[in-house]
């Protein structure tokens, strides 16, 4: 490697990485720091990939900052767990509540990209009524977007990262063919297959972000099963080989390594532009238009930092929502082992789904869930066996010799918004002198109850298929939401349908943190729809008139 | 994104070089008659009494496009049995047998005797059995899998129509043998039918069922290469064209039948080359051999098209050559 | 190392070394940079001070007692090396001080609860001596003055047990144990099914074939 990702930025001197050539190079747009340009979007990842993108191909001046590496997959990454913690948020956050949140490798990327270069591509789509989940059943709140046209963004989001997914989806209204079929599914995810038909629901395979053939400079998977710590394929549809080279090609700059520290707004309350900390030292960049794409803990964490005399508790806090209705999803799993080799470290982790619990509302709790097959490495294996069974020793290492017959079902469950779940600034400082966070959760008597009953159904599933040894996981939890609430009005949410802060109009939020509520299926496929519509929805208003360039 | 890039360097030229050939044959194949090198079909006044040497020969044909489906059927069904780690002791029958059908086929396609041969014909026979076996197999190892006959257990499952692959070779290579057979002074015919008729509509039925299976898998790769059309559009068109030979009219002009089935053929050989291409596309090519061999698409199957063409053109031969057809 | 044969039932995947990849296509040259410097950590105290590095060291035994049959491999040099660099997981308990100041706090109370139940340091104890130390820290009933039995809990069980695990199962050595593939790139794997062995994947033995066992998966690679 000729130089260090993490150490220089490489994204300079009117180039960027080549993220399909070892060593190579492609063109890249510069900007001064002293033309505003139109949108500085902060985070490139799920959310701010798909808008730089999206913005640059309209015509406008863009530059994406991230405070992560600018990495090339193939040179970069190892097969090793360890190594590859090079992707995860690192940087020190307390946290603290009835139930703390682990953080770092579980749901936080740092990186061009985003946490789509570790995530494990599960790409699935909402189900309609939790657009409307007040209205329709009856718990948490209403978003102001409109089910049927996040269909089409849906459809627009699935085109553009080729998801592989089954030619027909059991749940749920009718969607478009996936671009590319589902993979072959592996030993561990046909015992969810199995258990799920010995229950009678319905299971599939999941509709994953990773090419079953060939694409442009993509080969197909190979099922080296590293998914969560990078694909060094680049068989992964991350932003960081779609959307991020789609930007470049249309004139976006992207800034590596750059930490957005503070968002500097003048005497009329609008936002000029960011001050961001790259190669030792903090610079202005001016903008038009700001848009913040940093996930729930960045993204409050940002907009509390950049306060002012005007904006005492932070920008777009008028309601006082900022930072509160931190969401994460139940995580909780079953682990068991089989006669069989299974060896469910092959293929990507989730290859099959039930989403039974999602669609059935004959329960005792709101909100759903769905659980899919698990093929966890074994790192994050020895940590799950010895946190949950209490065991080290020479216990934990027999029990871990049983690695290659393990089977496991692990949901994604909705938590519901809590005000009390928030994310706040600590005393404490981090490498950049900005303020860390302080996260506080806790899981709500809801919460927990859907979690026993998933872990009941996991179990069951796991029994008839005649797993031995069958043991729960129960405290683990991934995926972040809210924090910037999506709303009404401006006394109740921080940003419109249109991802537009109420208080200051040329800030916009567009990531995880927007959503009220999380549903029973991971945030990402969502998160990108909504940065689509999002950047159609900005076109819109600038050919109105409503927003100044 | 969806912005598809071709191949590039060695493979793109390649891939323009087969394309382009094949792009000729089209051309040759509907403008027909100027290559061709058959003369228009003689009026019946002028025929001559059937010979023992063209139902030799034609039966050589058809020794020849069984050997070629044989071919094809030995070198997949090693691979994609080899990928599938020999679990069950049967699963090397279709490798003795096909290369049994191979060998028996290369001796027939070079004995110019006029009268069956009882190893060959063994094989043959064996070998259509075999494919029929073969399918019962691959059946019941699809409804072993949840789901049983979803699209998850057509794609990954043992493939259905792939047995009949070899199946066809023996059954073409018995065809082969009933021609060789043909008394002196007589017409050669299957199930007292013309034996065109019967090769032909064979061959036609055995197109349709390739190209269902190249189908399915193309499908399953998404098409994700304009020239994986080829092989769902090409064959059926041929097999329409040769199946209207085999039931239609006698004495009809069959020569863009010809010429289709002759761009059919050259299909065939040309998509191994596709398909080598596909796997040096895959993750580090051809260094990862043991992966992309597997994975990749598979690499002797397209010339299971080229062994039905070929028995396809025997097949309108063996027409030509009877007076009543 | 012994030359005693290790107990058949201990060696699931006798013979099979992970390290025999290295040079296939399973390794890519990120992973052999990684992987090699993984292997030649310095096997000594750099972060800790001598009596740290033996309450470490004691610690690690009983978190993962290695057979003698094999090299083991150097967990505490893992975890001291991790403290060097800093390297941390991106979240902290609100409750304890960053890692560095904890794993120091954590290692002097359980020498410190040594000295003043047994009269000797932490790795002078018997291993069931420390075996119910570690347990009562882990459960949430031992503190010392200053260090809370909460935070105390939060250490062995977010930071000794966390680290000194992560340490082992990130080392080839563990990977053979268990039978793992190890790196996969860009070569990953083909055969998808239960009970399906790549030709580069370990062989499981019973209790019957170990040897056999041992002779096949030398050519695993």
């Amino acid at each position: 490697m000729s130089d260090n990702p993490l150490h220089t930025p490489r994204a300079l001197n009117g180039r960027a990485p080549d993220v399909f050539r070892k060593g190579a190079w492609v063109p890249m747009r510069e900007y001064s720091q002293n033309e505003a340009v139109d949108f500085v979007v902060i985070g490139t990842g799920a959310g701010g990939g798909p808008l730089i993108a999206r913005l640059a191909e309209m015509g406008y001046s863009v530059i994406g900052f991230d405070a992560g590496a600018y990495f090339r997959p193939l040179e970069d990454f190892a097969s090793d767990e360890t190594s590859q913690s090079q992707l995860y948020w690192t940087d020190e956050r307390l946290i603290d509540g009835a139930n703390p949140i682990k953080m770092g490798s579980n749901n936080s990327g740092k990186a061009v990209g985003g946490s789509t270069v570790h995530f494990a591509m599960v790409s699935l789509r909402f189900r309609p009524e939790w657009f409307q989940s007040r209205t329709k059943l009856g718990y948490a709140v209403d978003w102001p977007l409109d089910w049927r046209e996040m269909w089409r963004y849906y459809d627009k989001a699935e085109r553009d990262l080729a998801i592989a997914g089954p030619i027909s989806y059991p749940w749920g209204p009718k969607r478009p063919r996936y671009p590319y079929r589902a993979h072959e599914i592996g030993g561990a995810a046909e015992w969810l297959a199995r258990g799920a038909e010995a229950m009678g629901y319905q299971w599939s395979e999941t509709p994953l972000a990773t090419v079953s053939a060939p694409r442009g400079d993509s080969p197909s998977c190979v099922y080296r099963g590293f998914c969560r710590v990078g694909c060094s394929t680049n068989a992964k549809q991350s932003q960081l080989v779609t959307y991020i080279p789609r930007a470049l090609k249309a004139g976006a700059e992207i800034r590596d390594l750059a930490m957005v520290g503070r968002i500097e707004t003048n005497a009329q309350g609008l936002a000029t532009g960011v001050h961001y900390h790259r190669e030792g030292q903090w610079h202005f960049q001016r903008a038009k238009q700001v848009i913040v794409a940093g996930y729930a803990i960045e993204t409050p964490r940002l907009l509390l930092n950049s306060a002012t005399d005007r904006f005492p508790d932070g920008l777009a806090n008028r309601s006082g929502y900022l930072g509160r209705n931190l969401m994460v999803q139940s995580n909780q799993a079953v682990y068991g082992r089989m006669k069989e080799m299974v060896r469910w470290n092959k293929g990507p982790p989730s290859l099959t789904i039930t989403e039974h619990w999602n669609y059935e509302d004959k329960k005792d709790f709101f909100g759903g869930y769905c659980w899919m097959a698990q093929g966890p490495l074994p790192l994050e294996w020895s940590a799950a066996v010895s946190s949950s069974r209490g065991l080290w020793g020479e216990a934990l290492r027999q029990k871990m010799m049983d690695y290659n017959h393990q089977v496991g079902l692990k949901m994604v469950g909705e938590m519901l918004p809590s005000m009390e779940n928030r994310v706040t600034l600590a005393e404490e400082k981090d490498q950049y002198g900005l303020p860390i966070t302080r996260i506080t959760y806790g899981w709500q008597d809801n919460d927990k109850t859907m979690i026993q009953h998933a872990l009941g159904e996991m179990q069951r599933s796991l029994e008839l298929v005649g797993a031995q040894d069958i043991w729960r996981q129960e405290n683990d939890t991934n995926h972040l939401a809210g924090t910037a609430r999506m709303g009404f009005s401006a006394e109740s949410s921080v940003v419109d349908a249109d991802c537009r802060s109420w208080d200051v109009p040329n800030l916009w939020i567009c990531d995880g943190s927007i959503f009220p509520t999380t549903g029973g299926v991971n945030p990402s496929l969502t998160i990108t729809a909504i940065a689509l519509r999002t950047a159609d929805r900005i076109q819109t208003l600038h050919r109105q008139g409503k927003i100044t360039l | 994104m969806a912005r598809y890039k071709g191949p590039r360097g060695a493979a793109g030229w390649a891939l323009g070089l087969t394309g382009a050939l094949t792009a000729a044959c089209f051309a040759a194949a509907t403008r027909g008659g100027r290559m061709a090198r058959h003369p228009a079909t003689p009026p019946r006044a002028s025929e001559p009494p059937p010979s023992p040497e063209k139902a030799t020969l034609a039966a050589r044909r058809l020794n020849r496009s069984a050997g070629t489906l044989a071919a094809s059927v030995l070198f997949d069904s090693a691979v994609e049995h080899y990928r599938g780690d020999f679990e069950n002791r049967a699963m090397y029958t279709p490798i003795v047998t096909s290369a049994l059908a191979l060998a028996v086929s290369a001796h027939g396609t070079f004995d110019k005797s006029p009268a069956a041969h009882k190893i060959r014909d063994g094989v043959y026979l064996l070998t259509g059995v075999v494919g029929l076996i073969g399918t019962g197999f691959h059946v019941w190892n699809v409804v072993q899998k949840p789901g049983r006959f979803i699209w998850q257990n057509l794609f990954y499952g043992a493939p259905l129509g792939a047995p009949m692959a070899i199946g066809l070779s023996g059954l073409l290579g018995f065809f082969s043998e009933r021609v060789r057979d043909t008394p002196i002074g007589q017409t050669p015919r299957l199930f007292g039918l013309p034996a065109g008729r019967v090769i032909g509509a064979v061959s036609g039925a055995g197109m349709v069922g390739t190209t269902a299976e190249a189908g399915l898998l193309h499908f399953r790769g998404s098409f994700h290469d304009p020239f994986m059309a080829l092989p769902v559009t090409m064959p059926p068109a041929a097999a329409a064209a040769l199946t209207n030979a085999s039931l239609g009219a006698a004495r009809t002009d069959r020569r863009l039948t010809r010429w289709w089935l002759r761009a059919t053929a050259i299909m065939g050989v040309s998509g191994t080359v596709f398909h080598a291409i596909g796997v040096g596309r895959d993750m580090d090519g051809w260094r990862n051999i043991q992966q992309n061999l597997l994975n990749g698409p598979p690499i002797p199957a397209p010339p299971a098209f080229t062994g039905l063409a070929l028995a396809g053109l025997a097949a309108l031969d063996l027409m030509e050559d009877d007076s009543d057809v | 190392m012994s030359d005693t044969l290790p107990n058949p039932l201990d060696e699931r995947y006798p013979g099979y070394d992970v390290l025999d990849k290295r040079l296939t296509p399973s390794w890519n040259d990120a992973t052999r940079r990684v992987i090699d410097a993984r292997l030649a950590v310095p096997r000594e105290a750099r972060f800790l001070n001598a009596l740290e590095w033996r309450t470490l060291s004691a610690l690690c035994d009983r978190v993962m007692p290695q057979p003698t049959y094999r090299p083991p491999v150097p967990l505490a040099a893992y975890v001291d090396q991790k403290l060097l660099s800093d390297t941390r997981p991106g979240f902290r308990d609100a409750a304890l001080p960053p890692q560095r100041e904890t794993w120091k706090n954590g290692l002097a109370v359980f020498e410190a609860e040594a000295m003043a139940r047994h009269d000797q340091s932490f790795h002078a104890l018997t291993p069931s001596e420390q075996e119910a130390l570690m347990i009562e820290a882990g459960a949430g009933r031992l503190g010392h003055a200053g260090w809370s039995a909460e935070q105390m809990q939060l250490f062995f069980n977010g930071h000794v047990l966390t680290d000194i695990l992560g340490a082992y199962y990130a080392h080839p050595t563990a990977w053979s144990e268990i039978g793992f593939g190890g790196p996969a790139s860009p070569r990953g794997y083909v055969r998808m099914q239960n009970d399906r062995r790549d030709p580069w994947e370990a062989i499981e033995a019973t209790p019957e074939t170990v040897e056999k066992t041992r002779k096949e998966n030398r050519n695993v690679r």
